[in-house]
């Protein structure tokens, strides 16, 4: 029996493997907090999947750190309203070796259409009447209507059109024509990406880089430490920084990002459906406190959804700085005054169960308790939250939106027609004057004049508070010394790492925030994240 | 021996049934639609409607349900919603890791709670016994999150002998082992002492010393045989209890098995793939328990009798 047990222990401690860890030189290892879920640009809607898939595969355009399209595979003409001409470059080539031409471009743009395909990005090219490919580089697109934001959209990752014609390409089976290639699929579901040699802004001078999928975030920054993980990018507890910046192998580097946390009101409540109420909450949370003792720096207080970064962006709106005063007497005149009964003064709030956002939440209940208000935290799984606030069953929550990059996304979250299940507009807002302006700025293509609108749009917005901003959070990277040359992008895109390199470690300061130019990067579509 | 063991995997079957019925009504009660989880914010309501007409879950739940237990006689336990691979692939695959650190982590809990039990109970009372005590009450208190990152500082970061998470050499597994077994050799020390110090007493130990048996032989050779049986039913029971334990230990140290593929499906409200994992899950539990009762009844074969009687 003895004899049994140990060979039986024996067998199986020896079906582990050789080591799979221990990285290759010129192999960069980031970690992920979760698996990307595809690398088929046509099915990617997390952020993880989004970031790994964006170094495999190239878009038609690409978004610079302004949000702004300019051309990656293709440059582009635009005829007439509802035409646009895209010359694609010449000589790319996919990672299978075959040429990228017109005709792989249509393909993949028709699969996406295909309703049997079943792809979430199908609502983006729904103003797509034809798509012609006259010539193996040119690509011709014919609109049903004028769309303004067409041409944001064109950043969705091209396919060689034998692989197109199938439904979801398994992540291994991924083929694209970006700076990276995908070598491997990892135990647990990580990645493992080797230059493309024929990238067609030259080989990347990192051979491979690798995702590693590190549930955990004490364990993430731990692997930081031990110089066996060389990068970790928002996912890192806010706490943990100054640890990590204190050793001198690390590099902390914090810049502007997108992602934008915010209040969520159920305007259907009567009292929320108070202007003054709102205003009130806004003008009652201390956001500054929190940014600067919860969040310890990594995060900037927020006018609106947009960052200033943004081609639309306007600072020039009604802002609500921290007054109890001022909240006290809001509340007071809209008969949430302390003599209105306990049961009228409680609001209840969702939130996940991350540890920071319930740390976040206590504040908000401190804050709003020196108010007289009461406030009920519940703190839900993900699915389980998500689920709630899509029905509408919730009076307060808090989320965010990463990676808006098209504007129009104002149109979903503001207009009254846009409640669930059409669009975003999950507290219920409902104004003309809104509805007016988002469908106005759709409907032109003049750059002026949509920038004017969305000011309205964002001056209007921080008035009526249909939400009430928080913060944007900055771009969190904790990086190893080594590896140089990576510049973090507003929306979070490693596409820098095509020209970044491993070199000795300098010596510098160990906060520095990032300066020069972001590479242009492809853009996902915005979602709402929980962390 | 053979028709225990044959009777035992008999009863095992109701049992699978009751959790695999009771994690399906559970799972589709709960708040969470995996169609919203896998498509994010920018879809339209009929591409939604779309998906949820091809995954089947447009269905009645008493047809899901009839399918899912359809597919269980078959052998077949479905396809995974988000990635579209069998599950019995994806449970297949991830098996032999989830196998290898439970196995590490009992031979840990084995190596620590014999001698430490043993060594309890042969002098009770003394500063030995309140120490394994001591040390057995403090491996059951510390919890395995904050147990896994203190060790991965001490041993990974500060001297550098072993990875910090992740799965590969047999370094990768010494952490994570440790981590699940301290928990589990602290119940064994306990019920090993217990057991032993309640043998030590009997009359054929008495029998033994007075024909002047060594010490060390009796508490091996007489104590400790006769004590296995309680220990081996404790293990059982505890054999769940770590497969349980896995699900935490796996998420800290990057492990990629069984319980990493539970919580991610379960975030993703992935239905056939958590149903599999529970399955399979319970499926070990039953067979752990089976199993103990197996052994108790080689090392007594008065029991072995006794529980073949009752299972007719």
């Amino acid at each position: 029996m003895r004899a049994a047990l140990t060979g039986l222990l024996l067998c199986a401690l020896s079906c582990s493997r050789p080591a799979a860890t221990a990285a290759p030189p010129g192999t960069v290892v980031i970690a992920l907090e979760s698996a990307p879920a595809a690398l088929d640009p046509r099915f990617t809607t997390d952020a993880n999947s989004a970031l790994v898939a964006d170094l495999v595969s190239d878009g038609l355009t690409a978004g610079d750190e302004r949000g702004e399209p300019v051309p990656a595979l293709a440059e582009w003409q635009h005829p007439s309203p509802l035409e646009w001409q895209f010359t694609l470059r010449a000589n790319v080539r996919f990672h299978d070796g075959t040429p990228l031409t017109a005709a792989d471009v249509a393909a993949t743009y028709r699969s996406v259409l295909d309703p049997t395909m079943g792809s979430p990005k199908r609502e983006a090219f729904a103003a797509i009447a034809a798509i012609e490919a006259p010539d193996p580089l040119t690509v011709v697109f014919r609109l049903r209507e004028v769309s303004a934001s067409f041409l944001e959209s064109t950043s969705l990752g091209i396919m060689p059109a034998h692989l197109a014609a199938d439904g979801p390409i398994a992540p291994a089976a991924v083929v694209g024509s970006g700076p990276f290639r995908v070598a491997e699929i990892l135990d647990g579901g990580g990645v493992e990406l080797a230059a493309w040699r024929d990238a067609p802004d030259g080989a990347p001078r990192l051979a491979r880089v690798r995702f590693r999928v590190v549930p955990d975030g004490v364990v993430r920054a731990l692997e930081l430490a031990n110089g066996s993980v060389h990068l970790v990018q928002n996912a890192l507890d806010p706490d943990l920084l100054p640890w990590l910046a204190a050793r001198p192998e690390l590099e902390l580097i914090i810049s502007p990002g997108t992602t934008f946390q915010y209040l969520g009101l159920n305007l259907r409540d009567p009292r929320l459906a108070d202007r003054r109420v709102r205003t009130a909450l806004a003008a009652g949370i201390d956001r500054n406190a929190i940014v600067r003792h919860v969040l310890r720096d990594t995060a900037t207080a927020a006018t609106g959804l947009l960052p200033p970064a943004h081609w639309a962006y306007t600072g020039d709106v009604a802002q609500h700085p921290y007054d109890p005063a001022r909240a006290a007497a809001l509340l007071e005149r809209a008969g949430l005054g302390r003599a209105a009964s306990a049961a009228h003064r409680r609001f209840s709030y969702k939130t996940s169960t991350v540890e920071l956002r319930r740390r976040i939440a206590e504040v908000f209940q401190h804050d709003l308790a020196g108010l007289g208000l009461g406030l009920d935290i519940r703190s839900y799984e993900w699915a389980t939250f998500y689920d709630d606030i899509k029905r509408g069953n919730f009076e307060l929550y808090a989320l965010a939106w990463v990676g808006v990059r098209d504007p129009d996304i104002y149109f979903r979250m503001f207009h009254s027609t846009m409640q669930p299940p059409a669009g975003v507009n999950r507290g219920g807002y409902a104004s003309p004057a809104m509805d007016r302006l988002v469908a106005a700025a759709r409907a032109t293509e003049d750059r002026a004049e949509r920038r004017r609108l969305y000011a309205e749009v964002q001056r209007l917005a921080a008035e009526d508070l249909p939400i009430i901003p928080l913060w944007w959070a900055e771009n969190v990277v904790v990086k190893s010394r080594t590896l140089r040359g990576f510049v973090p992008a507003p929306n979070g895109s490693l596409r820098s790492l095509a020209t970044a390199t491993f070199a000795a470690p300098a010596p510098s300061t160990a906060v520095s925030s990032a300066r020069g130019p972001a590479p242009a990067t492809t853009a996902w579509p915005p979602h709402s994240y929980f962390r | 021996m053979l028709r225990l063991a044959l009777g035992r995997l008999v009863l095992t079957l109701p049992t699978m049934l009751a959790a695999a019925t009771l994690v399906f009504l559970m799972l589709h009660l709960v708040p969470g639609d995996p169609v919203d989880v896998m498509l994010g914010e920018s879809t339209q309501a009929a591409d939604r409607a779309a998906l949820r007409r091809t995954l089947g879950l447009d269905r009645p739940l008493a047809t899901q349900y009839g399918a899912f237990l359809l597919g269980l006689v078959r052998g077949d336990l479905g396809r995974s919603l988000v990635q579209g691979t069998a599950v019995a692939e994806l449970v297949a695959a991830r098996f032999p890791a989830t196998a290898e650190l439970t196995i590490a982590a009992l031979a840990v809990a084995l190596a620590l709670a014999f001698p430490l039990g043993l060594a309890a109970a042969a002098r009770p009372g003394t500063w030995l016994d309140r120490g394994s005590i001591g040390l057995a009450l403090l491996g059951v208190s510390v919890p395995s999150f904050w147990l896994g990152p203190m060790l991965i500082l001490l041993l990974s970061i500060h001297w550098r002998w072993l990875p910090v998470s992740g799965r590969g050499t047999w370094a990768h597994l010494v952490l994570p082992a440790c981590t699940l077994g301290f928990g589990m050799a602290a119940i064994l020390t306990r019920m090993t002492r217990a057991s032993v110090l309640e043998c030590l007493g009997e009359d054929y130990v008495r029998t033994a010393r007075a024909k002047g048996v060594g010490r060390l032989a009796i508490l091996t050779r007489h104590a400790l045989r006769n004590a296995l049986g309680p220990v081996v039913t404790i293990l059982g029971l505890q054999f769940g209890a770590l497969l349980a334990g896995t699900v935490i230990t796996e998420t800290i140290f990057a492990w990629p098995g069984i319980g990493r593929l539970l919580i991610d499906a379960i975030n993703q409200r992935d239905y056939p793939v958590v149903q599999g994992c529970v399955l399979v899950i319970a499926a070990c539990f039953v067979i752990a328990n089976a199993l103990a009762d197996v052994v108790n009844a080689w090392l007594d074969p008065r029991s072995g009798a006794a529980a073949a009687r009752s299972n007719g």
